[in-house]
């Protein structure tokens, strides 16, 4: 029989994980960001606040310029340890150094405050840059990859270092006739993989090891402009966003493999 | 080809030129090189007639083939991967828990009703999978799916292992299957619920099951 | 005698003993075994009327026989937990499996429910012997001692032991402009001696589901 572990104050990590799904932040009298709901449980002094505190108007000037989730994200500061954690998915803290790295937003669950946190011209992440610590939540644990790769666009977690991808399309697939066939006569369907995120370039692909996404977070909308991503007329969808052809039901064909 | 595993939930797999393998449609999570995946219009290796049957057998899960030259990455809605080594013999797997197997291994599908009689037919209607279970024949390697992960069970003579047919994944080796039910399980379930029944495996081999009831 | 196998399924050997488990939980089993269901938590019909009233739903069955009975439910992490004339709380929903001579029962806990959305009630497995708790994810535990209070996510608490009293705090830290809560201001706080058993999950959290 295995005797489980006992924690105290003492014996918790210190920015680093209790086990593959939690993770323990220690406080000194410092600020860390994190996604709402997301600590459970903690000892010592914490305070937690919605960012639209007034009190933090200097440390959002800095380290967070993303308007559209301000309401999913609070401040939590003071001294102790807290644990964070996200319906048993697998959490990991990853070291930036003067670097930047693109992360899917639901992924995200807190980072410290000497990172900035921006969003992404890729509609649905948010990109960190800067120097500091931050903890990730991936359905599984990360798998690195380097490019040249071409990843199922459910499987991305984010990329560092590297261009931001753009979509593959299978060349069987764009020849339209299989597809249109497939449509028409149920037999056969698409395989489900006629469409990927390919990256070239130096850098680092996280993937997560599942096609089962975590419920998305709501990333708002990006300012209606020309020239944004997902942002033109029509609320985006046209240019943006993947193109939807011909024989691809999208999520529902995805969801039933077909 | 075999597959590495790379963690609990994603298998990896090196394909070369003239080497084939199935895989469930949708289960590839990334992949590098040139490598094409075919949806198999004819249903696996039987041809059309085979698939029709199969959609009647309620095994239609729709398979894709994996061909080319590179390396390609599998996984599928988190589940749990289990990877089976089978020489030579022969595993009994429901077919939506396949996630990718060997292109060697011969395909075919076994009638549980034939070896369980009317209690067989009953295991059908209750897992709701039919009476038909995919079977994979020689020497290679398969990944299957389960929820929350597998626990091999060996099976030996004279010691049968009962399954709830809900948490069934796969077995393999010369083993009987027949339904079964435990004293006063029956009772406490309900009649005419088909959770009051095992499956009852005997013979030599390995079961695989799963640490759910849930089906995937 | 329980053991794990893997982290999600219990193996139990019995030799004639008898366990009770959660009803529907058996996966598997080998060697000959009766199942036969409990009435309320094992506490025969009094004990039955008492859950009605309060609420806490607790379904088990009694499993007897000689070999080896595997038990799992939901892919949920099994966590073990060793009671020497002690008294474990748990959330009904959260208890696998205990030792035939283990007792069974309930508790009023207090305000807890208002947030997390469970009972007011709480199931005790009280005695010497094992249990078997079920957490999503693999729980933590975590000390409570009179230096070193506790404060915990009502979604994410499963069990805890010893001596402890609980409080309920809500709008501690509910400071917000623009109707925007911090998220964390509903929390039980533990103080006093004993071990309280987390998961890396909210069953539901205040901002819904997330």
């Amino acid at each position: 029989m295995s005797t489980p572990v006992v924690f105290d104050p003492m014996t918790l990590p210190s920015d680093d994980n209790v086990n593959a799904y939690t993770f323990c932040v220690e406080l000194k009298g410092s600020q860390w960001f994190l996604q709402k709901g997301k600590m459970i449980a903690y000892y010592g002094q914490i305070d937690f606040n919605g960012i639209g505190h007034g009190r933090f108007e200097r440390l959002i000037r800095t380290s967070f310029h993303s308007p559209l989730h301000a309401s999913d994200w609070v401040v939590a500061e003071g001294s102790g340890k807290m644990l964070l954690a996200d319906r048993a998915f697998d959490v990991n803290s990853f070291d930036l150094e003067d670097g930047n790295l693109t992360i899917r937003a639901g992924n995200l669950l807190a980072y410290q405050p000497t990172l900035a946190l921006k969003q992404s011209i890729v509609p649905g992440f948010l990109t960190l840059i800067g120097t500091g610590k931050f903890v990730a939540a991936s359905n599984g644990p990360v798998v690195f990859m380097e490019p040249p790769l071409r990843v199922d666009p459910q499987a991305l977690v984010g990329w560092a270092d590297c261009p931001s991808p753009c979509h593959h399309y299978d060349h069987g697939y764009m020849k339209g006739v299989m597809g249109g066939l497939r449509s028409l006569t149920g037999i056969g369907g698409t395989s489900g993989e006629e469409h990927q995120f390919e990256f070239v370039g130096a850098g680092t692909v996280l993937l997560q090891s599942t096609e089962l996404l975590m419920p998305e977070q709501a990333t708002g909308a990006v300012p209606h402009e020309p020239g944004v991503p997902g942002g033109g007329p029509g609320g985006g969808g046209q240019h943006g966003s993947t193109p939807r052809m011909p024989g691809q039901l999208g999520d529902l064909q995805r969801r039933f493999g077909l | 080809m075999p597959f590495r595993e790379i963690n609990a939930k994603m298998v990896e797999a090196v394909v070369g030129p003239g080497q084939k393998m199935y895989s469930q449609r949708g289960a590839m999570l990334a992949y590098r090189g040139d490598v094409s995946f075919t949806p198999n219009v004819q249903g696996g290796q039987g041809g059309l007639g085979s698939m029709i049957g199969r959609r009647l057998a309620g095994e239609a899960t729709p398979l894709m083939t994996v061909e080319g030259n590179g390396l390609v990455m599998f996984g599928h809605g988190g589940h749990h991967i289990q990877v089976i080594n089978l020489a030579g013999d022969t595993l009994c797997v429901e077919a939506d828990r396949l996630l990718a197997f060997d292109g060697t291994l011969q395909q075919g599908t076994l009638f549980m009703g034939s070896q369980g009689g009317v209690m067989g037919m009953v295991r059908g209607q209750m897992t709701g999978q039919g009476l038909f279970t995919t079977t994979l024949k020689g020497h290679g390697a398969v990944a299957v799916m389960a929820h929350g992960g597998v626990v091999e069970l060996p099976i030996t003579p004279g010691r049968p292992v009962h399954v709830d047919p809900q948490a069934y994944v796969a077995h393999h080796g010369d083993v009987t299957n027949k339904l079964s039910t435990a004293l006063g399980l029956r009772d406490m379930v309900g009649r005419g619920s088909g959770e009051a029944f095992q499956l009852e495996l005997s013979g030599n081999g390995a079961v695989y099951v799963q640490a759910s009831e849930e089906k995937l | 005698m329980f053991r794990l196998q893997g982290s999600k399924t219990l193996a139990v050997d019995l030799t004639g003993d008898a366990v009770k488990a959660k009803n529907g939980s058996m996966v598997a089993y080998d060697g000959q075994m009766a199942f036969k269901k409990m009435s309320g938590g094992g506490e025969g019909l009094r004990g039955m009327v008492t859950r009605r009233l309060t609420g806490e739903q607790m379904v088990m069955m009694e499993v007897k026989g000689q070999g080896t009975c595997y038990f799992a439910d939901r892919a949920s992490e099994i966590n073990l937990v060793s009671l020497h004339s002690d008294t474990l709380y748990v959330e009904a929903s959260n208890l696998l499996a205990t030792d035939g001579g283990l007792r069974t029962g309930t508790s009023f806990t207090g305000l807890r429910g208002g947030a997390s959305g469970n009972g007011l009630f709480t199931t005790t497995v009280e005695g010497t012997g094992q249990a078997a708790i079920m957490s999503d994810g693999s729980a933590v535990v975590l000390r409570v001692t009179p230096q070193y209070p506790l404060n915990v996510d009502p979604g994410a608490y499963i069990a805890h032991q010893g001596r402890l009293q609980q409080h309920f705090q809500s709008g501690v830290n509910f400071r917000t402009i623009m109707g925007e809560g911090s998220g964390e201001s509903f929390q039980i706080r533990f103080e006093g001696d004993g071990l309280v058993y987390v998961q890396p999950s909210e069953r539901n959290t205040v901002g819904g589901d997330v």
